[in-house]
């Protein structure tokens, strides 16, 4: 015996997977339910948002080697600007936006560095916000990754093995380029010859206009300035003198570039942690010159 | 441009930024009178320039312009402090070598038990009074030392340090600068020879004592010029000494760095209840256990840079010192060591001392509070690391009538150091 019933309709909802949603770093085109871009692993919310929103958030990459301080300085700088809107004011777009900024000042208040992030894009937090400055007439909106130091290193080596990285500074609007003072103060080459490809790579990189790096802001910021005073006292003149290949290579391709010298903790003793190796502790978080390069750069980009 | 028309007019020496409008309102005259009265034109070009020249001389007397500020006239300025500085001196020489100490603040070196019997009751009167003054009584007692066990069990968000250790300790009595050294008394130092008195130096840094020189090379602190601070900065802290410069300096006044367990018993001013819990009441901040960020400079707080002692008058302790938190971190004598109270188990890079009391800089709120402990490497020169000084009770002697009876006694341990119990 048959019994009649009811039933929902369904087939409705497979119109809306026949249109795509491209991704806002990508353009790829996704399901309109996605969580991440299926072809860089980008947060669809920025293209949600930038839809819903009717805006064009602009990029700002934080970008540097492996532990040279990347989620500590953006962690930093979202905080600082969110509680201080003196000279910069700072609102953030969906509450994944304060993840990065929670998770490092959290771990700072109790004295410890944040974890590593992952080379997995999927793991790694996006900033999407909203900043007003007294010399911009608009408020900007902003989208700023926490990239992982192995993933820029092998996307450099190898270039498209990180689809989200090239995208990403390819619609970079400037960046913050982070460079380990004590490591250069040290003697090692290693670390300007990484900044250096890293410089390279830039500069090979157009946006979808044709522009390339030469036209957009690079904030060279030499970070740890507590285990380096020396940096803090002139940063133009410490990268002249630790760094020859990177400050040669600014002059001659990168005109739009300032440095700048950076420091969160007043200082650092270690820790060994079982499995983990050494790790630095800060013994107290006293931040200098966290702000400077970010309103450089913002105050430059062409609303 | 405006280098033409100035030199056209005669005014090559004129500042261009105050004077621009002369030049130009002449230029304009003498070309509408070569114009109109060609024969005048002299007469106007010459007028115009001595009229010129007249009020330049008479606004440069009255408004030095920014670059002879910057220049010759910052010469000047440090010349003018210097000068004042050492004319204070020398009226101090030309006192007695008591009021010359008194005006130095070394009222403490005149209170041991050695050199007070020498004093006449006006000038122990004076140096009483001095003493009394600058520092505040600190009385024996006991504190404890590490992380504050309230912040832990509140902690929603996971903020609190580890909190490995509480240590108990006894201090003796002593006094405490209500407020840190400032740039002034520091430069009293340097003018009465504290950087070439090897005796007042640890012998471990002698080699050493030739680094500690300032921007221009001269000795002194890290950010000074030309062996002086900036016009201005007199009553702020001294800040850009080493943990050896600082002991010198106290050496010199006659005194020492306070202890760890001293300056945390001076902010947190424990009170042991007298049951037979055997509770303890010790504050988080000097004020009270919350957070007043008007009663102190610290990030958020004060604009951003060091401030006049006297500023954040409120954040006064009971025992009534300035400045305990916030505006400079400061030197203790305690070493920093690797089993700490706060940090637990660490590898330092180098032996450490402790400061203590958060700067204008420090950005957490339980990063300031009268328990929380750095460490500093002790050659370090930091922005934002001052000190004050500390003297036993048992190192002065306070009361005249009874020294005059008294026979001479042996010298006494300058140093106290803390009993655990």
């Amino acid at each position: 015996m048959n019994k009649r019933a009811v039933v929902d309709l369904d087939s409705y909802r497979l119109a809306q997977y026949a249109v795509q949603v491209p991704c806002y770093v990508c353009n790829g085109g996704n399901t309109f339910d996605a969580e991440m871009c299926r072809h860089c692993f980008a947060p669809l919310a920025l293209a949600h948002q930038a839809h819903a929103q009717n805006v064009e958030p602009r990029m700002v990459a934080t970008i540097g080697s492996s532990g040279v301080g990347k989620t500590v300085y953006l962690g930093m700088l979202l905080d600082m600007l969110s509680r201080r809107p003196d000279r910069m004011q700072l609102l953030a777009r969906g509450a994944f936006s304060v993840t990065l900024q929670q998770s490092t000042v959290s771990s700072l208040a109790r004295c410890e560095f944040p974890e590593k992030t992952p080379s997995e894009p999927d793991r790694w937090n996006w900033v999407h916000c909203q900043i007003k400055s007294p010399k911009q007439r608009k408020p900007i909106e902003l989208v700023m990754p926490d990239m992982a130091g192995e993933a820029l290193l092998e996307e450099i080596e190898h270039p498209h093995s990180y689809p989200v990285i090239r995208a990403f500074l390819q619609k970079c609007s400037g960046a913050v380029l982070l460079i380990d003072s004590t490591a250069l103060h040290d003697g090692s080459r290693n670390h300007d010859y990484f900044v250096v490809k890293l410089l390279n790579y830039l500069s090979e990189l157009d946006d979808h206009n044709g522009q390339d790096w030469s036209h957009r802001p690079l904030a060279l910021n030499f970070t740890k300035g507590d285990e380096c005073e020396e940096s803090f006292d002139d940063p133009e003149q410490f990268a002249r003198t630790h760094a020859v290949g990177l400050w040669q290579h600014c002059q001659d391709r990168f005109p739009m570039h300032k440095f700048f010298a950076t420091g969160v903790a007043g200082a650092c003793a270690y820790r060994d942690v079982f499995g983990q190796g050494r790790q630095r502790v800060p013994l107290r978080i006293e931040p200098r010159g966290i702000i400077e390069p970010f309103e450089w750069i913002v105050n430059r980009i062409k609303v | 441009m405006q280098r033409l028309i100035s030199y056209f007019f005669g005014m090559a020496f004129v500042p261009q930024s105050k004077f621009k409008w002369i030049a130009i309102i002449g230029l304009f005259t003498s070309a509408a009178a070569s114009l109109t009265l060609g024969w005048m034109f002299g007469g106007g070009f010459l007028l115009l320039t001595l009229c010129s020249l007249v009020a330049r001389r008479t606004w440069l007397h009255k408004h030095p312009s920014r670059e002879e500020l910057s220049g010759e006239s910052k010469q000047t300025a440090t010349e003018r402090l210097r000068k004042h500085l050492a004319a204070n001196q020398t009226a101090s020489s030309d006192q007695s070598l008591v009021e010359g100490m008194l005006s130095q603040k070394r009222y403490a070196l005149l209170l041991r038990k050695q050199i007070v019997e020498n004093l006449s009751q006006e000038e122990f009167n004076q140096t009483i009074e001095q003493l009394s003054e600058a520092m505040a009584i600190l009385p024996e007692g006991e504190v404890m030392l590490g992380a504050d066990s309230r912040s832990d069990s509140n902690d929603l968000f996971g903020d609190a340090i580890s909190n490995p250790v509480n240590k108990i300790l006894r201090v003796g009595g002593a006094y405490l600068d209500r407020h840190p050294v400032t740039n002034a008394e520091f430069f009293q130092f340097i003018q009465g020879g504290g950087y070439e008195q090897m005796a007042i130096w640890d012998q471990e840094i002698w080699p050493g004592v030739l680094n500690f020189v300032d921007l221009t090379g001269e000795s002194g602190p890290r950010l000074w010029s030309d062996g002086i601070f900036a016009e201005g900065e007199e009553n702020l802290p001294v800040v850009g000494v080493s943990w050896f410069e600082a002991r010198a300096y106290a050496r010199w006044v006659g005194k020492r760095l306070p202890t760890d367990a001293e300056w945390v018993k001076a902010g947190s001013w424990p009170v042991k209840l007298a049951n037979s819990t055997g509770g303890r009441i010790q504050r988080r901040y000097p004020w009270g256990d919350t957070l007043d960020r008007r009663r102190c400079n610290l990030w958020g707080s004060g604009p951003d840079r060091i401030v006049d002692i006297e500023e954040f008058a409120d954040g006064v302790s009971a025992g009534g010192v300035y400045q305990l938190i916030g505006n400079v971190w400061e030197w203790t004598s305690s070493n920093f060591s690797e089993n700490n109270l706060i940090h637990g188990q660490i590898n330092l890079p180098m032996p450490m001392r402790t400061i203590r009391g958060g700067a204008f800089d420090t950005y957490f709120d339980n990063q300031s509070t009268c328990q929380f402990q750095s460490g500093e490497n002790p050659a370090a020169r930091k922005h934002n690391i001052g000190f004050r000084c500390a003297i036993s009770l048992c190192d002065l002697t306070t009361n005249y009538v009874a020294i005059a009876d008294s026979q001479p006694v042996a010298e006494a341990e300058t140093s106290t150091e803390e009993v655990a119990v």
